[in-house]
């Protein structure tokens, strides 16, 4: 990779610069993905819907989040290759799992409760 | 973590009303007692625990500011709490003033790490075995 700050060329694993000394692995972690040839608009991201993943998988029970996740994973990992189109599909595709995710989780929270009204459960709790 | 997402505002103002109400119910209702929770479904249908079980009844202690019962109940939801809540208010942020909190582009391969750490977690908690039995949500509570 090539140092941000100074343009000096580095292996791609060197934690600081070998010509002026920065912090290399901030710069990948904070920087905007640029790859040569591939060029996003200051700013642009593509997004990996982590967080929803995470918060569907661990929070709401739901082990629809766990594909969510593994796209999540294919974004970033299809940024960091250069592959823009490829990240694109695996974004939406992170995102539809975190929407199944979601809609499943609503779904079974309306109609618990419907059930609930109904009384037809009133002896089935959680253990 | 990447966390922007491209919700209307008026839909960032719907998510956090529901998350006010959700808070209230929980902290309300004990999901260990009450019925009005639906019970998790992995549970219900094959009586093992998944890597959320354990998350209602962590948040119903959480807003009863009981860390240790929380714990408990679920730790892997702790320990991924603040980051989420990180993520969530940086995701509303970016709605409501264009620009979300200061972000962190994780590398594919940790977020692998993360996907297998919560899968892990789902089975250790299923096993028979100690230590790996105090990971059962509220298993920790009996620990004398």
């Amino acid at each position: 990779m090539f140092c941000p700050q100074c343009g000096a060329s580095n292996t791609d694993n060197a934690m600081v610069c070998v010509q002026c000394g920065r912090n290399l692995q901030a710069a990948i972690l904070a920087a905007p993905i640029q790859t040569p040839g591939v060029v996003l608009p200051p700013g642009a991201t593509i997004q990996n819907y982590l967080v929803f993943a995470i918060l569907a998988t661990v929070f709401c029970c739901l082990p629809a989040g766990i594909p969510a996740i593994v796209y999540a994973a294919q974004v970033n990992g299809k940024l960091q290759a250069g592959d823009l189109a490829g990240a694109k599909a695996a974004s939406d595709n992170a995102k539809m799992w975190c929407w199944i995710s979601f809609g499943v989780g609503l779904g079974g929270v309306v109609l618990w409760l419907m059930l609930f009204m109904l009384g037809l459960v009133s002896g089935l709790h959680q253990s | 973590m990447r966390t922007t997402v491209n919700l209307p505002k008026n839909r960032v103002m719907a998510a956090m009303f529901l998350l006010g109400v959700a808070g209230i119910i929980m902290r309300v209702f004990d999901p260990a007692t009450s019925g009005i929770f639906p019970p998790c479904p992995v549970r219900y249908l094959t009586g093992l625990y998944c890597p959320g079980c354990g998350s209602l009844r962590a948040m119903h202690a959480l807003l009863h500011g009981e860390l240790g019962r929380a714990w408990a109940m679920n730790p892997l939801m702790i320990v991924m709490l603040p980051f989420v809540t990180y993520g969530l208010v940086s995701a509303a942020l970016l709605e409501l003033r264009g620009k979300g909190l200061p972000e962190v582009v994780l590398p594919a391969t940790w977020i692998r790490a993360i996907g297998v750490a919560v899968i892990v977690f789902g089975i250790a908690r299923n096993l028979p075995l100690y230590p790996f039995d105090l990971l059962a949500p509220g298993a920790l509570l009996h620990l004398q």
